[in-house]
């Protein structure tokens, strides 16, 4: 069955009365790698939040796959999607990075040997080869983001959502998230991303979500929503680097990664 | 600063191993470096904390505003440099309801009268455009918001030297590029400021001098854009703009000069690439 | 804010704060001091009532202290009324307990005084924001340090909650079942108490720079940017009303009120 995440119709009002989302209908088929931009209150943190039953919302469905996650604990969804919080410290518990990583898949009910060969794998993949024994705590920033994410990647979930993933990271660890990233997208895993990061964004994902006060003002192509400067203005997003300086070079075809500019660089040379 | 060495207690290694540094009044300095690099530790040296209230050994010296660090109280260090550390929310001092009072928190502890108190935190509140939040209370801020409130409560006290690590890791870009206005304004007014940042493009902008920390010394400094161009960057997890790879790529495919100086801001890349 | 405090344009909000923390303290020295079953009573129509309504916070009053005050109430008669060792005047009974008119007479006693200290102190909250009445306190000659304790950890405490709440959804999306048996329930809380008490030490160290480094550890005459008007009227009634209640009081300890029936 194809983990496609449906959206339909999506209001979410706050208890205190405040609409946070304002009807929103997407649907993210399975495999694709998204990013949602926008200012912070915009309601991209609300919008996801959605997918794994932290919130339900007050009109409207979301479906993952076969499920309608109205009802459904997230302990459940959790199986369908992995969710990795901006703050790392909010989550990490464990004396040990193994068992911090392990413990998702566990609660998952996950063999134990098998939890073992995921832990590996995950630490590999977020760039933490052999810390298994590591307590977390002793551990940079940057890297107990990159705990938190392994722990997410344990749970080898079709979905997995990342809030601001970039936050924190030094230049190595954004370009090994961008790699992560492309890597379960290879595997057919979807990627939602929610990002200030315009380069990252522009680099590394197939759709782009520009949102503000609770609504989806674009949608697109990472060229196609960078063009839209009035959206852009609207969420108080820039345009990636090289975006801006094609446009100040005059030039009209856009541009989202240096292999890109390079590319239309030797075209006018 | 000259030959910083410093251990947190405890610790089986240093975090800085050596580190030479030197800022003058009127200037602003930027410095980079990778995710535990040392910059928390070296922001905290020289604003006297370490090893006033962490602890530990620092070797080698530390002179603030002719003030010998080690000699000094943390109080004497305090009085002439301010420090904006990393998370807003930890800044907000709890003491206070509004905005108004807890910009004004720090004076109100050197008893600074009420009259002047009161036109600084007017003046300090307009240039940080946070005026239409002085009712409310800080913890209702957003944390873009809260680093302003934060950057502010500490711009008030007039510090000859205003260290800042990362104050614009919450906010947006005009956010982000009236913070580093700002930063430019105080260095005309005399004030040394040292930004722990890694937006590099802003740096390239506003920073006078560039130092990069890498396994806990300086290991380059010299203006942004000759430090940026140094093909060391990525090794010391600097990074570099989208301008400066796309300009190395270029000069590798020969559609550049090799001589080309390499662009950081996008001014920089206008002006490399318009030719 | 998990304060009780309501914003309302009324001259018991504009008192200084000190005035009305001298105004419960008085409120409950004469309801200990007066030695009548009625006086409890008469302070809660006359003063509190009135003040509440002036306020315009009667309704909140109501349903607050009716709150905690019902569930207590009864609480004390059912268990005086049936087990008040000077019941004699038995009013009804169930099996072999006894239920006494002396029991209900105390608690009703016994209750009014709860009442009239409970509304009192509600009132004072529900009327004073805690940072003005800080304020006024260290203004005062509260020492810095207490007073920052006691408003740093009422701010902070929902921002704690927040905190606490983050960390619960951060483990259920990672497949922590919350629900179940006490012995699932007891599992459940090392992977959410961790984070939070790792959380509040770096809090504190993090919070203890940025206070230093804006002078708060300064031994140094401090000032005030808001300062909290005190006018001379309300100085001279903070004293009248002070000096009557401890009257009241030093009168009861001399045993020189006449008697009247159901004293206590």
């Amino acid at each position: 069955m194809s983990m496609d995440i449906a959206v339909d119709g999506l209001v979410f009002t706050y208890p205190s009365g405040v609409t946070a989302l304002g009807g929103i209908t997407v649907s993210v088929p399975a495999g694709q790698r998204l990013a949602i931009v926008g200012q912070n209150g915009a309601g991209k943190t609300t919008l996801v939040r959605h997918f794994n039953g932290i919130f339900q919302p007050t009109e409207g469905t979301v479906r993952i796959g076969d499920w309608d996650t109205k009802g459904r604990d997230i302990a459940e969804l959790a199986a369908r999607v992995g969710y990795v919080f901006q703050n790392p410290d909010e989550q990490l518990f464990a004396r040990s990075i193994r068992d911090e990583v392990g413990f998702g898949p566990k609660n998952l009910g996950v063999p134990a040997d098998e939890i073992e060969a995921r832990v590996t794998a995950a630490l590999a993949r977020s760039g933490l080869v052999g810390m298994e024994d590591t307590h977390p705590y002793h551990l940079s920033l940057s890297e107990r983001k990159r705990v938190a994410l392994a722990s997410v990647l344990a749970m080898e979930t079709p979905i997995v959502v990342l809030d601001e993933p970039t936050t924190g990271q030094d230049a190595r660890g954004v370009a090994l998230i961008g790699e992560v990233v492309a890597e379960l997208a290879a595997e057919g895993r979807t990627v939602v991303a929610i990002t200030h990061d315009m380069d990252f964004c522009a680099e590394n994902f197939d759709r782009v979500l520009v949102m503000a006060d609770g609504r989806v003002i674009a949608d697109g192509t990472p060229a196609e929503a960078f063009s839209r400067l009035d959206a852009l203005e609207d969420a108080h997003v820039e345009p990636p680097q090289l975006e801006r300086l094609r446009t100040e070079l005059g030039w009209a075809e856009p541009v989202m990664s240096v292999d890109e500019f390079v590319g239309q660089l030797k075209t006018r040379a | 600063m000259t030959g910083v060495h410093y251990a947190y207690p405890d610790a089986d290694h240093e975090v800085l191993t050596g580190v030479d540094l030197s800022v003058d009044a009127g200037q602003v300095v930027g410095i980079v470096g990778a995710s535990g690099a040392g910059k928390t530790t070296l922001a905290k040296s020289i604003a006297g904390f370490i090893p006033h209230s962490e602890g530990g050994e620092l070797t080698g010296s530390v002179v603030v505003d002719g003030l010998k660090v080690a000699d000094a109280t943390l109080a004497q260090v305090v009085s002439r440099v301010g420090l904006v550390t990393q998370n807003p929310f930890n800044q907000i001092s709890g003491a206070k309801y509004t905005v108004r009072e807890e910009i004004a928190f720090g004076l109100e502890n050197l008893g600074v009268p009420r009259d002047e108190m009161s036109e600084r935190v007017d003046a300090v509140g307009t240039r940080l455009g946070i005026r239409e939040l002085f009712e409310r209370s800080p913890y209702a801020l957003s944390g873009g918001q809260m680093q302003l409130v934060a950057i502010a409560s500490m711009m008030i006290m007039a510090p000859r030297v205003l260290v800042m690590d990362e104050p614009t890791s919450q906010l947006d870009p005009s956010g982000s590029r009236l913070v580093f206005d700002i930063v430019n304004g105080l260095a005309d007014d005399g004030t040394a400021v040292v930004i722990f940042e890694h937006k590099l493009e802003l740096l390239r902008e506003h920073a006078d001098v560039l130092h990069v920390l890498a396994d806990g010394v300086i290991a380059r400094s010299g203006s942004a854009r000759e430090v940026l161009a140094d093909p060391r960057t990525d090794e010391w997890g600097v990074g570099s703009t989208r301008f400066t790879r796309a300009a190395r790529r270029a000069i590798e495919q020969k559609l550049l000069p090799a001589t080309t100086a390499l662009p950081v801001s996008l001014e920089d890349a206008k002006a490399v690439f318009s030719k | 804010m998990s304060t009780l405090y309501l914003d309302r344009p009324s001259p018991i909000h504009r008192l200084n704060p000190i005035t009305k923390l001298i105004g419960v303290l008085a409120i409950i020295l004469l309801v200990f001091a007066l030695p009548y079953w009625w006086a409890p009573l008469a302070i809660l129509v006359l003063v509190v009532v009135p003040a509440a309504l002036l306020a315009r916070v009667g309704g909140r009053l109501l349903l607050v202290g009716g709150a905690i005050l019902v569930p207590l109430l009864l609480v004390v008669a059912i268990g005086q009324g049936f087990f008040n060792t000077r019941g004699e005047t038995i009013l009804f009974s169930i099996g072999s307990f006894d239920f006494a008119l002396e029991g209900v007479l105390f608690a009703a006693a016994v209750g009014g005084r709860t009442a009239v200290l409970v509304t009192a102190a509600m009132l004072l909250l529900l009327t004073t924001h805690p940072g003005k009445l800080l304020s006024a306190l260290s203004q005062n000659g509260m020492p810095p340090k207490m007073a920052y304790v006691i408003s740093s950890t009422l701010q902070m405490l929902p921002a704690f909650r927040t905190r606490a709440d983050s960390i619960i959804l951060a483990q259920r999306s990672r497949g922590l079942k919350t629900r179940g048996n006490p012995i699932r329930r007891f599992a459940v809380l090392i992977p959410l108490l961790s984070p939070l008490i790792l959380g509040v030490f770096v809090d504190v160290d993090e919070r203890s720079t940025a206070m230093e480094a804006r002078a708060f550890a300064s031994t140094g005459p401090r000032t005030a940017l808001e300062i909290v008007k005190d006018p001379v009227g309300e100085k001279v009634a903070r004293w009248v009303v002070m000096l009557l209640a401890v009257g009241a009081l030093v009168v009861s300890f001399m045993g020189l009120y006449p008697e009247m029936s159901w004293p206590l």
